[in-house]
């Protein structure tokens, strides 16, 4: 009988361990996770940690110093280039490693081993675009270029001595919670982020909404409504610049079948919605600012996340000093300045991801050009949690991938097969460009650095300390006919591929312009001299903005350039809200509070309120009877909508189609306004009018997990405005840098230095940042200083 | 004085084990402990829990407080718990179950033993 007891207790006991140290449904496991010595709260780093050491790293050269100020910002100082991307590498995982194994996860399409189904589509997703077989393509340009296989080996190896330290104890909380381990780094991870980039910025395309809409609408109308590009474009590289001549002439268009049209029954109701991102970008020469030095100014817009996309970083060695922020992995400075320049990016948006409709002859061959060709397969074994592996057998044409068919459905569920020709799959090397970037100590080595960088696309603004200003729009594009891939091209003719590339010295570019300034806000790249055919998504609001403040400038400071970066005016609101109000005869509180506004969108304001929700239903009842079936939802964008509205009273789309009356702009503008109201109203008794609380800007954690994160901050603005605040998009890294003689750089994120949450630096920048103040960046002249008091901590590394 | 004693000895016990092996060897320790102690299986789970649960309590205290309640809040709401004082109490309490489990079993098997 007592045999019998003690079995039992100790069968229960086991089993209440066991219990314990397995994850139960979307729990941890309880008991390893709980554990105060080596689980969750090893997270719970002292605020008065001393993070000084002496590190002996077997993988080093020479000795090297790793010194980090008072926000945490690590100041690098080694003896070669090996050392200091095996540094980087290092000090990249020892505070950010979760997320960067979670990023190239994403980008890979391999979610779903660590999470397990729910992120089976988002991975097959990702497959069929081939991210795979882009950053092969790219690890082999850069493995082949002596310097970046420096670069990426000594990246790899550094995190990985990083990772080879770490016990379950160690480990960054996000491993602990969703259960899973580190594996170790190796180079393609380092592609598979740049192509994670690559895909974010020119990913987004209109091919198959505007295949649709160009079949449904007559010609005139689609050009009003869609067009190329939009009157009084104020365009990134300035009107009336003088481009190089061509050395290629654009092709006629092929005369045979080139176009694809749709069936509507090609597609059902189901719609996707679209989130734009964009960026602000300027230049001032030294006739424009105060000090007489350039100043330049940057601010990336994209998703708001923590831990933040960015990692404030200088690094130093012999060739280089250099100083900005850095993607957690993948080597060098990707947004910043050095001893003698700087530069930032915008996405340049020209279209370089183009849809070709495939004719299958059988489950092996396709036609092209009235023959069978066969299709090169590409299996890709994604691995599930809990559940067996998936196999999605992907097809290759000449093409690319066929990214959707009848097995992986595309937009509102297109079953047409379509194949994806892309300029992120080819095998470019950025990693060269940012490392001679870094490296560039004036305007023809800044320029022979930025023609190796192909994909994304970027409009890179530059000044240096010589006083010059200069932007281009940079990236690698094709010689393409009149609308080449504007629309789906038929992909059973050759006549149709992508021809010659565009020599990258001819890219559009402007040196030292007469009106004293540069500015990039993703609109039309050129005026329509630029010799080349080119389409793209451009976006003109913030633009308009930019240069309306910049024109008006001539004795700049930084505090004038935090303030632009800040702005919360609306040309949107400005240009449409008279048009709205001279139709409402009623005076309530509303239309006296937009009557009396100043068309900014403040944090605060009531007026920004409700004419946000005023202008969503405006827009949508104009547009959702007549667009609400195309897939992907593209309607004319909001500012080609602010022009009809003020030239174009009697528009046909004003008519809400679904009634049996016809409605004029009066009536659609009363109408939504009458929506506004009741709106309003409801608000009014839940979270109230102020407009941060209802547009809810929220840095999200990575994983979503809200308690990790961060929301309703009280910031204003919003997409069409300088100061781009969005939900969860908006300013990832706003930087000014003045170029004087002792650089003069300021700049801030909404995130911090750890990716820890249950660190003091996990969030540490966000305050500043919402109330749109800066850091002075901190530029060791030397790569390090001894005595400098801003110097928190000092790593000594040994090998 | 003896029962505080055992007490002692397996919150001590437990304290080094975690430095080298895995939490549940808190309660191989606790187990052991009232092994040799010979408590009814009564007392010994008392003793079990008391030791466990005030160790970690104690260092999930002691972390907290050097932490300035940075994690331990964000962690309660992803518990979806009211305050962090009643998630560090949710820790103390796994961990005094376990310990409280492993002494009465430890308590038990001594008896089959004699």
């Amino acid at each position: 009988m007592r045999a019998f007891g003690a079995i039992i207790s100790l069968i229960f006991l086991a089993a209440l361990i066991f219990v314990l140290d397995h994850p139960l449904g979307i729990l941890p496991p309880i008991g390893r996770f709980l554990d105060p010595v080596n689980g969750c709260l090893t997270a719970a780093d002292s605020v008065n940690k001393d993070f000084s050491t002496t590190l002996k790293i077997p993988g080093l050269q020479n000795a090297a110093q790793v010194q980090y100020d008072e926000r945490m910002v690590p100041h690098v100082s080694a003896t070669n280039d090996h050392d200091l991307y095996y540094i980087q590498g290092y000090v990249h995982a020892s505070f950010r490693l979760w997320q960067m194994d979670m990023q190239t996860r994403a980008a890979a399409g391999r979610v779903s081993e660590v999470v397990g189904n729910k992120a089976l589509k988002f991975d097959r997703t990702q497959r069929r675009k081939g991210m795979g077989y882009a950053a092969e393509n790219s690890l082999a340009a850069m493995e082949e270029e002596p310097r970046t296989r420096i670069m990426l080996d000594a990246y790899t190896a550094g995190v990985n001595a990083y990772i080879s330290t770490l016990h379950y104890r160690d480990l960054p909380l996000e491993y602990k919670l969703i259960g899973f381990s580190p594996e170790p780094w190796t180079p393609i991870k380092c592609a598979l982020l740049l192509k994670y980039m690559a895909d974010d910025l020119t990913g987004y395309t209109e091919d198959i909404p505007l295949t649709y809409l160009r079949d449904m609408l007559p010609e005139a109308e689609f050009n009003l409504l869609f067009p190329e590009r939009i009157q009084g474009t104020t365009p990134v590289i300035p009107s009336g610049t003088a481009f190089d001549p061509p050395s290629l002439v654009t092709p006629p268009v092929p005369s045979d079948s080139i176009w694809v049209h749709f069936k509507k029954s090609d597609f059902d109701d189901k719609r996707t919605e679209n989130d734009g991102i964009g960026s602000n970008s300027w230049a001032l020469s030294g006739s424009r600012t105060r000090s007489g030095a350039p100043i330049l100014c940057n601010d990336p817009h994209l998703g708001l996340n923590l831990p933040s996309l960015w990692y404030e970083m200088q690094l130093h060695a012999p060739g280089i000093n250099v100083c900005g922020v850095s993607l957690p992995g993948a080597p060098g400075i990707v947004i910043g300045f050095n001893d003698s320049i700087s530069w930032g990016f915008t996405n340049n948006y020209r279209d370089v991801k183009d849809f070709y409709a495939i004719h299958p002859l059988s489950e092996d061959t396709y036609l092209m050009d009235g023959k069978p060709l066969r299709y090169s397969e590409r299996i890709e074994r994604i691995g599930v949690k809990g559940k067996p592996t998936v196999i999605d057998k992907v097809k290759y044409t000449v093409h690319g991938p066929v990214i959707y068919d009848a097995h992986f459905e595309g937009p509102s569920r297109l079953k047409m097969p379509l194949a994806l020709t892309w300029m992120a799959h080819k095998g470019t090397n950025e990693l060269l460009a940012l490392y001679l970037l870094n490296r560039a100590v004036n305007y023809v080595g800044y320029v022979d650095a930025i023609i190796n960088f192909q994909c994304p696309g970027q409009n890179m603004i530059y000044a240096d300390k010589q006083g010059n200003i200069s932007l281009w729009g940079q990236g690698q594009f094709v010689n393409k006919w009149k609308e080449q891939g504007r629309y789906i091209m038929n992909g059973a003719t050759s006549s149709t591929l992508w021809g010659q590339l565009i020599p990258m010295r001819e890219n559009p570019h402007a040196l030292n312009p007469e009106q004293g300034y540069l500015s990039s806000a993703n609109q039309c790249v050129t005026d329509s001299a630029f010799p080349y055919y080119y389409n793209g998504t451009f976006y003109e609001l913030r633009a308009w903005r930019i240069n309306q403040v910049l024109a008006g400038l001539h004795a700049a400071s930084v505090e004038d350039m935090f303030a632009l970066q800040n702005d919360t005016y609306s040309i949107l609101a400005a240009n449409t809200l008279p048009v709205m109000l001279r139709y409402i005869t009623t005076n309530d509180n509303y239309t006296l509070e937009l009557r009396n506004w100043n068309y900014r969108l403040d944090a605060e304001s009531h007026a920004a309120t409700i004419y946000q929700i005023w202008w969503s239903y405006l827009y949508s009842d104009i547009w959702h009877d007549d667009f609400g079936k195309v897939p992907e939802n593209l309607w004319p964008l909001p500012e080609r909508t602010m022009q009809l509205l003020n030239t174009d009273t009697t528009l046909r789309f004003y008519d809400d189609k679904n009634t049996a009356t016809t409605e004029h702009l009066g009536d659609v503008i009363q109408h939504s306004y009458q929506q506004t109201v009741d709106s309003l109203k409801k608000l009014e008794r839940t979270i109230g009018l102020q407009w941060y609380k209802v547009k809810n800007t929220t840095v999200s954690h990575l994983a979503k997990l809200p308690a990790f994160s961060y929301g309703e901050l009280k910031i204003g603005g919003w997409g069409n405005t300088v100061n781009a605040a969005k939900s969860d998009h908006g300013p990832s890294w706003r930087m000014v840098v003045q170029m004087t003689k002792d650089i003069e750089a300021y700049g801030v994120y909404p995130g911090g230095q750890s990716g820890n949450p249950g660190s003091k630096y996990y969030a540490s920048f966000l305050k500043n940042w919402v109330e749109g103040k800066y850091y002075r960046l901190l530029f060791l002249a030397n790569g390090n200083e001894e005595n400098n008091k801003q110097i928190k901590y000092t790593w000594s590394l040994q090998p | 004085m003896r029962f505080f004693i055992s007490i002692f000895l397996i919150a001590l016990g437990s304290m080094v084990a975690e430095l080298y092996f895995a939490w549940w060897s808190v309660a191989v320790v606790a187990f052991l402990v009232m092994l040799l102690f010979n408590y009814p299986p009564g007392r010994a789970f008392l003793g079990g829990f008391a030791a466990i649960f005030l160790f970690w309590l104690l260092t999930a205290f002691r972390k907290d407080a050097a932490n300035e309640h940075i994690l331990a809040p964000k962690m309660a709401a992803l518990f979806h718990l009211p305050n962090y004082a009643l998630f560090i109490l949710v820790i103390a309490l796994v961990g005094g179950l376990v310990g409280g489990v492993a002494g009465w079993s430890g308590s038990l098997v001594r008896r089959m033993l004699q």
